[in-house]
């Protein structure tokens, strides 16, 4: 196992954010967690990359645990994440936010940089713009390609659909497959529950700071209490 | 009134230019910390005050009995630069550490870091007046200005145009005040540790992220901004010869406004206030006399706040925070 959470509580002042939640994520796969604006998807990121800590539990990671490593090591230790609203440096260039993914790392990156640049074309034709100034899809675009950068053993992705053009959305996770498919392990949170258990091959479902559920993604999709949850009355197919 | 600018008004220039770059250099380290915590560093008066006294340490090891000008006026400058940046750089690491830090990791408002500051502040005062100056140059205690010992600086005009003259020691100021600030402005925006500072100013959390250690990157922060206030403190020297344990409440206050009047958190914008708030109390100080010079500075800071509270240049380290 990659990636092993383990019975993992975490609280904001008094109020538990985390009651007591398992993951697992094997190498090569595409994991999602899928649940409502405050079930917790985001705080389960967080927690991971060292971000909020721990009241109880372990984050075993390459077989070693990390629940008391700081924040700024455990991307060394192979943990990417794109944070939730994309976390982009707003006056630094585009070259500049995805060296800051390289941050951790020692050495020459013009080789990771032309791999981004190729990854995301769009983002070779604007590297000298300020990050703040891009549109919402070129933001995504950008977290992604940083935190890439960091050559991450497991790819944290925090809800990458939001706010962007149906279009956008479906660019957006054909990179997420192809990411994989290049041999990145990935953690996704996402709202758009349709696309991403579409996309994974397993999911979790979240709620208020429980899991709920877990099954292969294909599953789900099926399922009649997560159809009518989340997504929609009226889906079809 | 007009008349005494007009005369006065190289003289005024230059030595607005002098003082301003002083002013510049102070501000930087007030406006490096903005950036980084969102704190007013209040105790970054006494950093600049303890690196006078760096300045007055070696020139009375040296025991200068000549005035010194040319080369070897500005190799004893770069010594002297030396020696306060590295004093005033740890000094404020360790400030920073003592003061801030515990209550950082404790998650304390930054109401509590301004009080922290403040503490700081009057600590090192009286620590210099009670116990370190009475000890070091033997006093009972410590009363007013402790000047160098004998002549330091030779003072030459190098230039003359009719009332425009250009003296040596103010021409060394502005120059070593302008390049420290370039070479300060290269770094943060092409290194890896200038990224880093920036990107925590923009976005912490964030910056933890891709493997920034925050706690490294503010005691960098403070280094710098503590090695900029010791690098004025030298020039401080060589123009005033002469300082004292409360040397830092007027200055402090005055860089301060000027990294205001800048833009706070913006590195050029201490360059552009420094320079500003010195040419206008120097202005002030020839139309109105000197005695209003503080006031004319006030007056700007109250005027800046009021109608453009974000300075001249505006916020850049953390721009557009979209």
């Amino acid at each position: 196992m990659l990636l092993e959470i383990n019975d993992i509580h975490v609280h904001y002042g008094k109020i538990a954010a985390l009651k007591g939640v398992s993951v697992e994520v094997d190498e090569g796969e595409i994991v999602t967690l899928i649940g409502a604006n405050g079930a917790g998807k985001t705080t389960i990121l967080k927690t991971i990359s060292g971000l909020r800590p721990l009241s109880t539990g372990r984050i075993l990671f390459d077989g070693r645990d990390i629940s008391s490593m700081p924040g700024h090591k455990r991307v060394l230790a192979g943990i990417g994440q794109a944070p939730e609203g994309r976390g982009i440096f707003p006056g630094m260039t585009v070259t500049d936010n995805l060296l800051m993914g390289a941050y951790a790392r020692k050495g020459d990156f013009s080789k990771d940089l032309q791999e981004a640049f190729d990854l995301f074309p769009r983002l070779a034709e604007r590297k000298d713009q300020m990050g703040g100034t891009m549109s919402g899809g070129e933001q995504q675009m950008l977290a992604i390609g940083r935190a890439l950068m960091a050559k991450p053993k497991v790819l944290l992705l925090d809800e990458p659909s939001m706010g962007l053009a149906p279009m956008l959305v479906q660019q957006i996770f054909s990179i997420i497959e192809e990411i994989n498919r290049r041999g990145t392990t990935v953690l996704l949170v996402e709202q758009n529950a349709n696309q991403a258990l579409r996309l994974a091959h397993r999911a979790y479902v979240l709620e208020t700071g429980s899991i709920v559920k877990s099954a292969p993604a294909r599953e789900l999709l099926d399922d009649p209490q997560v159809r009518a949850a989340y997504l929609g009355a009226g889906a079809t197919d | 009134m007009l008349h005494d600018f007009i005369v006065q008004f190289w003289p005024s220039t230059t030595d607005g230019l002098a003082l301003g770059s002083i002013y510049a250099l102070i501000a930087l380290g007030y406006t490096m910390v903005y950036g980084v915590l969102r704190l007013i560093n209040f105790a970054h008066s006494e950093i600049f005050m303890i690196g006078t006294f760096a300045s007055l340490g070696v020139i009375n090891l040296m025991g200068i009995s000549t005035p010194l000008g040319g080369i070897a006026l500005v190799g004893t400058l770069a010594l002297l630069i030396v020696v306060s940046g590295t004093v005033s750089g740890a000094s404020a690491v360790a400030l920073e550490y003592i003061a801030y830090r515990p209550l950082r990791r404790k998650g304390a408002s930054r109401l509590a870091a301004l009080i922290s500051a403040i503490g700081a502040s009057l600590f090192l005062q009286q620590l210099f007046a009670r116990i370190l100056i009475p000890w070091w140059f033997g006093l009972p205690k410590e009363k007013g200005a402790l000047p160098i010992q004998g002549r330091f600086v030779q003072r030459e005009d190098l230039l003359t145009l009719g009332s425009f003259v250009i003296r040596s020691d103010k021409l060394i100021i502005l120059v070593a005040a302008v390049v420290m600030m370039v070479v300060l402005d290269q770094f943060v925006v092409r290194t890896k540790l200038g990224r880093g500072i920036r990107a925590t100013a923009q976005d912490p959390e964030t910056a933890v992220l891709m493997g920034v250690n925050i706690d490294r990157i503010v005691s960098a922060t403070f280094a710098i901004g503590g090695a900029m206030a010791g690098v004025a403190a030298a020039l401080y020297m060589l123009r005033f010869e002469e300082t004292n344990y409360f040397v830092g409440f007027l200055l402090g206050i005055k860089a301060f406004t000027a990294a205001v009047l800048g833009g706070i958190g913006n590195l050029r914008g201490a360059l552009v206030g420094g320079l500003a708030l010195g040419l206008i109390e120097m202005y002030g100080a020839s139309i109105f006399g000197t005695q209003w010079q503080n006031v004319v500075a006030f007056v700007v800071l109250v005027l800046v706040l009021m109608f453009r509270p974000t300075g001249i240049l505006g916020e850049s380290l953390q721009k557009a925070r979209a």
